[in-house]
């Protein structure tokens, strides 16, 4: 398509243990880089601070989703019950609401599920099928045993040579170039 | 490198095994050649899944008539197994939502396939109510949806708030389900070696790198998820047990039953994970991952709530009794001295005596007597909801009283959903990792970033310092817990 | 080469989700348009065993509908006439025509013709003709205007809603009981005056529980 047969993506460099992964994460964060990543195959405690991330919005967006879901399901009943077709039902009162709880409450919490579910898939860019770092052959063994630090060619500190070096001197091994065809 | 893990008393996994070694164990079990063992078990449940769809077919077709239902026991064993298979997921949701909440980390074992459990017998739940509105394929009627009749649901029926609150549950439950499944999926993918298995993997992996970025919001998502599946482990059978206790029939309308019923649903739900996860552990060698430290925990649990039960039983008399009210005391004598005497035995003897065995420290670490109770637990409490439904035999008036046999189709729907359970059951075994690989690579040992603990300066300050080196800090407090 | 997807996977999921609401909507929009009665029942128009006419009976020779519907006022099923109320003109009227074939067949035979039925109610919902007519509601108010049919056909949805429109504001159907069968009825100016003047004389109270139909 053009002239570049290959784009360099990323860069990554493998590491033996958590505590590694972590340290390297703390050397690579205060090495001023912005866009990088750690991977594991089980998240690591602390490693959050170690990159230098900012707490997850996923919280917020699910507390906003269950007000929503609680404020809509309420006006609905209150609407379908006392405006839409009031029914004398047990000679209640029309907006007897106390025996609308339990389903506003199991709307809300229905809510708040399928946000949280895909609010988190959608932050994280999932599904995203075809992703460069699945280029290595290596870093498939991060769903294994495999930890790993990956710099991504968009950070402006890189340079695909330098990082590698970087990236060895902190202690990483079987450093790769990750490269995809255009 | 273990020497220290070995010693501590609350190591969650024996056999001190490898992050790679989890991933191949677990794998293993869906990668392998199927097992005889298994193709013999599915044949078996497949069969009696199709005796199921016969039976519903019939149903469909001829309506509800087939059944033994009729005045005065206008509902059935529909209901009863509605409420027996919703009671059986509620250990399910406990497991993953509210020890996880507790970080009761030995659930780490089990909250996969106990998950499982929960889906596919929330589905058998769904399908008795399903088919008992007589007219199946009208049953989006439920909705609330815009029609030409300008109908809305009542919202005021425990019937409404059984639809939404078991079909909240059932979303939630697969939601959490597969939201935790995704990273193992990712192994699989991973793993794979065949076209069909990496693209089928692959999909439903999304494509999953496991970098911190992503298992940031994967952790708030999980945590939340566990949130708001805790308060549903105690809302959906209180509510199922509004469908009885709105009503205003003696022995059904009392304040008790919400708890009553919460009790005995995780009763029964550990009973049915026991009886699964010691079948499974023997058929996939899982004894370093489902110790019999997770097993005495779960026999403990069953004693308390197996006690929780039997207190609720005694109650009930007691408010019989102290209500002076004659219906309310007739319905309980009669319960237990009535035509269905033998049922009511049943019920004690399952669910508040056997579980008495478990004081002792020998008989609760003993596998084979711990399968023989998980199943009695699961009889007795069937026949709880049994006893409760025959409640309507007899009510104010004697000559309104009647009597209560099933039909042959009603044994076939119900002996066929457990066919529809099992054969679930044996195709996740199958083709998902039953075991939470990431979850149990996180418990071990050396998954703590400060396994080394040489040079933690950058260590969490809340987590430090560690009493000992190797000891994940939640273990400790958590292990002891139960 | 560790990739199982090729990269123009990446585009599926926005192109799923875009296909799940498009087909989502369309499904929505397509059922909410071609399930409902207002399109599955209006327009019912069947062939008649005798081409009746209602346009030259009731709308140019005048005739009043009660002359055949003789029972709509006092019955709670309105009815079809008999083949002797045909036979009351068509004895004299047209006595060989074809189209009457039927008719007299019926006639010599004692055998009744069996006329299609174009306003069907489920059996489960309860109607009572009578009482709507004596309310003073008019024949073109469910009917549609029937003087100007060649073909009977349904002209409104007959659903549960459109019952339960008049019966939550039947105002502006009302009028006076000698006026129901009239096609060219004109309501008064004051016609609100006029309901309320009315449903305060005769006591109406339009039902709204189930059981005032479902009974």
């Amino acid at each position: 398509m053009t002239v570049v047969a290959n784009s360099i993506k990323a860069v990554i460099a493998e590491f033996d243990t958590p505590a590694d992964l972590m340290h390297a994460a703390e050397r690579v964060r205060d090495g001023g880089f912005l866009k990088f990543d750690c991977h594991s195959p089980f998240p690591i405690h602390g490693m959050d601070k170690a990159m230098g991330l900012k707490r997850s919005p996923v919280g917020y967006i699910v507390g906003a989703a269950a007000l929503c879901g609680f404020i809509g399901i309420s006006g609905f009943i209150y609407w379908v019950s006392a405006v839409d077709y009031p029914m004398v039902i047990s000679g209640k009162p029309f907006f007897s609401f106390q025996a609308f709880v339990p389903v506003a409450f199991a709307v809300t919490v229905l809510t708040s599920a399928i946000t949280a579910t895909f609010s988190m898939l959608a932050i994280n860019k999932l599904p995203q099928l075809f992703h460069p770092l699945f280029e290595s052959k290596n870093f498939r063994r991060f769903s294994d045993d495999g930890f790993f630090v990956s710099i991504d060619a968009k950070d402006p500190k890189f340079d695909a040579v330098r990082t590698g070096e970087f990236l060895k001197s902190i202690g990483g091994k079987n450093i790769e170039v990750i490269e995809v065809k255009e | 490198m273990s020497a220290k893990v070995e010693h501590h008393p609350e190591t969650l996994i024996q056999g001190n095994p490898k992050f790679s070694s989890v991933t191949q164990h677990i794998s293993q079990i869906v990668e392998d050649k199927t097992k005889m063992g298994w193709i013999l078990l599915f044949g078996l449940s497949a069969s009696i899944l199709m005796m199921l769809l016969g039976a519903v077919g019939y149903l469909l077709f001829e309506g509800i008539g087939i059944w033994g239902n009729n005045q005065p026991v206008s509902w059935a064993f529909d209901i009863v197994n509605f409420v027996f298979w919703v009671g059986i997921g509620h250990a399910g949701t406990l497991i993953s939502a509210i020890l996880f909440l507790f970080r009761q980390k030995w659930r780490t074992s089990i909250n996969r396939f106990a998950e499982a459990m929960t889906i596919f017998a929330v589905i058998c739940a769904l399908l008795f109510p399903s088919i008992h509105v007589g007219r199946a394929w009208l049953l989006y009627w439920v909705m609330p949806l815009p029609n030409q009749m300008a109908m809305w649901p009542n919202f005021r029926s425990p019937l409404l708030w059984d639809m939404f609150a078991v079909g909240t549950y059932f979303t939630c439950s697969l939601l959490f389900w597969y939201v935790g499944l995704i990273p193992d999926l990712a192994t699989l993918r991973d793993r794979a070696t065949t076209k069909i298995r990496k693209i089928a993997y692959g999909i439903f992996a999304l494509g999953w790198h496991g970098g911190n970025t992503q298992w940031k919001h994967y952790e708030l998502a999980y945590l939340i998820l566990a949130g708001i599946s805790t308060p549903l482990v105690l809302s959906v059978h209180s509510i199922v047990s509004t469908d009885f206790a709105t009503s205003v029939l003696p022995g059904w309308h009392t304040t008790i039953f919400p708890p009553y019923f919460v009790a005995g649903a995780i009763f029964s739900g550990f009973a049915m994970v026991m009886t699964l996860a010691l079948i499974a552990r023997k058929i996939y060698k899982l004894e370093n991952y489902i110790t019999l430290n997770h097993l005495e925990k779960m026999n403990k649990i069953m004693l308390v709530t197996g006690m929780m039960v039997g207190y609720s039983y005694g109650c009930e008399f007691f408010v019989a009794w102290y209500s002076s009210n004659p219906y309310e005391q007739f319905a309980f004598i009669n319960r237990a001295f009535g035509p269905y005497w033998w049922a009511y035995w049943t019920m004690i003897t399952c669910n508040v005596v056997v579980p008495q065995l478990f004081w002792s420290k020998k008989l609760r670490t003993n596998l084979a007597v711990m399968f023989v109770v998980s199943i009695l637990i699961n009889v007795g409490m069937w026949f709880e909801r049994f006893v409760i439904l025959l409640t309507l035999t007899r009510d104010f008036l004697p000559s309104s009283w009647g009597w209560y046999w099933p039909t042959i189709w009603d044994g076939m729907t119900m002996v066929g959903s457990f066919g529809l359970f099992f054969t679930l059951f044996l195709l996740f075994l199958r083709f998902l990792p039953m075991i939470s690989m990431a979850e149990v690579k996180n418990v071990l040992p050396q998954a703590d970033p400060h396994y080394h603990v040489a040079d933690d300066h950058n260590a969490d300050k809340s987590v430090k310092p560690h009493p000992k080196p190797g000891i994940e800090p939640g273990t400790a407090m958590g292990g002891a817990g139960l | 080469m560790s990739q199982i997807f090729p990269q123009w996977t990446n585009k599926l999921p926005a192109v799923l989700l875009a296909a799940v609401l498009v087909f989502g909507a369309g499904g929505v929009g397509f059922l909410w348009y071609y399930g409902s009665p207002k399109y599955t029942d209006v327009g019912y128009r069947p062939t008649q065993p005798v081409p009746f006419s209602h346009k030259l009976h009731a709308g140019d020779l005048g005739m009043d509908c009660r002359y055949c519907h003789s029972n709509i006022e006092r019955s709670a099923i309105a009815n079809v006439p008999a083949t002797q109320t045909c036979m009351n003109c068509h004895t004299l009227v047209l006595p060989q025509s074809e189209k009457l074939i039927a008719v007299r067949e019926s006639w010599a035979t004692g055998k009744p013709i069996e006329w299609v039925n174009v306003h069907l109610l489920p059996q489960y919902a309860y109607f009572n003709h009578s009482l709507h007519l004596n309310a003073g509601i008019g024949c073109i108010s469910c009917h549609g205007n029937i003087a100007e049919m060649e073909k009977v056909q349904q002209m409104q949805p007959l659903s549960m809603s459109w019952c339960l429109d008049c019966h939550r504001n039947p105002d502006p159907h009302l009028r006076p009981v000698d006026q129901v069968t009239n096609m060219n009825y004109a309501p008064p100016a004051d016609q609100a005056a006029f309901a309320e003047r009315v449903k305060e004389e005769k006591k109406l109270n339009p039902t709204q529980d189930c059981s005032g139909c479902h009974r």
